[in-house]
């Protein structure tokens, strides 16, 4: 297993120059205006980095891709002051010392040095050194974790050569207190020669001194560079680089000291240990599922009976007294975008809660161990370890699961687990299986909606085999090296914080797709294509919905039901999988099942079109169905998930992908299923 | 010259001899503290047959592959 020579490349510059000037009151925005100084906020990952920025920054948080890469750069500001932190605007009578000074705040990926061996690490590289030397960052802000000093200080070493404006942040002191040791900010100050400032951002400790550090820091010229041997090769300056941090280290705290073991020690021996680990790790798995689905269930169907109960006859009400009752606009808004839109925010407390234990685990520091544990297997798919995260999620709700691969450190990763998610059976899924079930399997229904798990993970195992010997053939899987943290009690506020920005991000860009597609499908449905109807008034099986569904539905007779009314149950659970079982119930014109999955009419008549459709094999034929059902396109949200996680070439590689997969399982399965049933 | 850490005992002081042929693994390494001469120890084993690294105050899951590459004596 090899990894590239060659440092990785950005296909287009980034450029760190604000656009937007902040108001007085504003903290949010692209930056605090062009004439604002520009910090970068520099380090290697898990040395509280992003906890500082949100500290600094509060609200004003924005998230954004870079052309060319699909890592994240937050971007915010930073309004300092020298010494307290009460002034709220740029108008008051505070002294001239004291006033405000906006700052625009960036945190680039996290690094342990200026070698990337990643896009993200490549971004940072490239924003601290790239020209012109005009759009490079006023000044780095680099944190340092006290508890493991000499690997933080590569990177420090490296940008003090380079002569580059530097304040070192003297992270997680408590950490090395309870390990023995204590790091001497001033003495590291002087060994480094930049300043340091020994803060706590999780307990919001020592940001004042920080704020007055970078304000001085800025106003000063640009430092002498450390001198480094000339005439000698890159092996020698690097002896001498890690000659001078075994220095720096010594004087400041004591090299010994440092490799004292801790209770963190003592709970790695059984979080990553072989055996237990794994099982460890299948339990932590077991809960985030049972609490995502569980405990979000209650809260999707209270939202749902808002929706499809109150506001929905509100809205009648409201149209009704304007004279639009009964008209072609109340199907738009009510059946089309107050139910479309409702569907999206019964999402919401699924997010929420998924992002709530996934920065929970991020905070911990479990997802490193996490990786650990199933690094092994996931490289046999051409993915790490932590990889098994957003898959595990994907059983639940596949739209979270597409943003939970965010975890993931390098973006090609991330595309190809983006990839990967859309097979895992999530439980919108589940309702049409047990339905399924019930109807064709009878007493061994259960079985069958297991064995759509089974396969599920023979796909997803299938694909991933696949990809890596195709479109991943010579994608490098790095040996195993993770940099383990200490374990932290996860704060409330960070967790909150980074739960809502996800939470946002998701919203913002789902809204729009779910709306236009839900008024799409509406709009289908409300075509008449066979004379004798007005607009909205036309059955489903008139519809231009029903006639396009018609026109499909050749296409799906290898697999045993090419009906129009099949075909168009599975346009439907494009849009989402929830409404399959209610829109079989309106083109058969019959209830819905009820909770216990009972089929009643419903189940007859779906019976009565799969044993037509498959030519005397319905058994086979709702196989093949649910096997196609579970393999192809999950639905809009998690395509909009996708577009904003992957792109829109990847997402549209990827329904390819599924479409293909689906439909050839489900036909393979039909006709070896109808030469055995 | 050395043992592969994956035969190297736990919990006992080694000086790492060889950092592998990979010259970016080897800078990664490096980066996080652990380079040709460095001291350190292996403190647990890791589902997978990997190890955990304590060097200079830092925690390195170490993964098997690598472990057959990477040489180290032990310090008497």
């Amino acid at each position: 297993m090899a990894i590239t020579d060659q440092p990785f490349q950005l296909s287009s510059p980034v450029r760190l120059t604000p656009s937007v000037k902040a108001c007085c009151n504003t903290d949010g925005g692209l930056g605090a205006g062009p004439e604002a100084p520009v910090v970068a906020l520099i380090g290697a990952p898990n040395t509280g980095k992003s906890t500082l920025f949100n500290a600094l920054t509060g609200a004003g948080v924005t998230m954004g891709n870079w052309p060319g890469t699909t890592v994240e750069v937050s971007r915010g500001v930073w309004r300092s002051t020298a010494s307290a932190a009460s002034c709220q605007c740029e108008s008051c009578s505070c002294d001239a010392a004291d006033e405000p000074l906006d700052i625009t705040l960036v945190d680039l990926p996290g690094t342990y040095s200026l070698d990337p061996h990643s896009p993200d690490e490549a971004l940072t590289r490239d924003l601290l050194l790239g020209e012109p030397i005009a759009e490079r960052p006023d000044l780095s802000v680099v944190t340092c974790d006290a508890a493991r000093l000499t690997s933080c200080l590569y990177l420090v070493a490296q940008l003090r050569e380079r002569g580059l404006p530097i304040v070192v942040a003297l992270t997680m002191a408590d950490v090395a207190a309870k390990r023995g040791f204590e790091v001497d900010a001033s003495a590291l100050a002087r060994e480094l020669d930049c300043p340091v400032v020994a803060i706590d951002p999780r307990r919001r400790n020592g940001l004042e001194a920080l704020a007055a550090t970078v304000r001085d820091a800025l106003a000063q010229p640009e430092p002498s560079r450390r001198p480094v041997p000339e005439g000698v090769d890159e092996l020698a300056i690097e002896d001498e680089r890690f000659a001078w941090i075994a220095h720096v280290v010594d004087v400041a705290s004591g090299a010994a000291a440092q490799n004292t073991r801790t209770w963190s020690d003592k709970v790695d021996r059984w979080v990553t240990a072989p055996v237990i680990g794994p099982l460890i790790f299948l339990a932590v798995m077991w809960v985030v599922f049972q609490l995502t689905t569980s405990v979000a269930a209650p809260l999707q169907d209270l939202l749902d009976g808002v929706f499809a109960g109150p506001v929905s006859a509100a809205a009648v009400w409201l149209l009704t007294t304007v004279g639009l009752g009964d008209t072609w606009v109340q199907g738009l808004i009510v059946d089309g975008l107050i139910a479309g839109v409702g569907m999206l925010l019964t999402f919401v407390p699924l997010m929420a809660l998924m992002f709530v234990l996934l920065a929970v685990l991020e905070d911990s520091g479990y997802l490193a161990r996490a990786a650990v544990v199933t690094d092994r297997l996931m490289r046999s798919i051409g993915l790490p370890g932590r990889a098994f995260l957003p898959l595990i999620v994907g059983y639940g709700c596949n739209v979270p699961a597409i943003s939970g691969t965010r975890i993931l450190p390098n973006a090609r990763q991330r595309i190809l687990t983006a990839l990967l998610v859309p097979f895992t059976s999530c439980t919108a899924r589940l309702t049409v299986f047990v339905m399924m079930g019930a109807i064709f399997f009878g007493p061994y229904a259960g079985t069958a909606v297991f064995a759509m798990y089974v396969i599920s993970i023979l796909i997803i195992i299938g694909v991933g085999l696949a990809l890596r010997g195709t479109l991943w053939r010579n994608e490098p899987i790095e040996p195993l090296v993770i940099d383990l943290p200490a374990y932290q009690v996860p704060t409330l506020r960070l967790t909150a914080s980074v739960t809502w920005l996800r939470l946002k991000g998701f919203l913002q860009t789902a809204s729009g797709i779910i709306v236009v597609t839900v008024i799409g499908v509406w709009l289908l449905q409300s075509i008449p294509a066979t004379p004798g109807y007005g607009f909205a008034e036309v059955p489903v099986a008139g519809s231009a919905y029903g006639v396009v569904s018609a026109s499909v539905a050749p296409v799906f007779a290898p697999a045993g039901f090419g009906s129009w009314e099949s075909t168009s149950t599975l346009l439907v659970g494009f849009v989402a999988k929830e409404a399959v079982i209610s829109s079989w119930a309106q083109t058969y014109a019959v209830d819905a099942p009820d909770e216990s999955g009972a089929p009643g009419d419903l189940g007859a008549a779906v019976f009565a079109t799969f044993n037509e459709s498959s030519g005397g094999h319905p058994i086979p034929a709702a196989l093949a169905f649910m096997v196609f059902l579970m393999a192809y396109t999950p639905c809009v949200a998690t395509l909009a998930a996708q577009w904003r996680e992957i792109g829109g070439k990847w997402t549209l590689f990827g329904i390819g992908l599924q479409l293909v997969v689906a439909w050839s399982l489900a036909v393979g399965v039909f006709q070896i299923g109808r030469l055995l049933l | 010259m050395g043992i592969n850490l994956a035969k190297a005992p736990l919990r006992a002081p080694l000086t790492l001899v060889n950092a592998g042929s990979d010259d970016a693994v080897s800078r990664r390494l490096a980066a996080l503290g652990l380079r040709i001469g460095s001291d350190f120890s292996l403190i647990s084993k890791t589902a997978g047959g990997g190890r955990v690294a304590l060097v200079a105050g830092t925690r390195i899951a170490l993964g098997r592959s690598l472990l057959q590459e990477l040489r180290a004596r032990v310090v008497d």
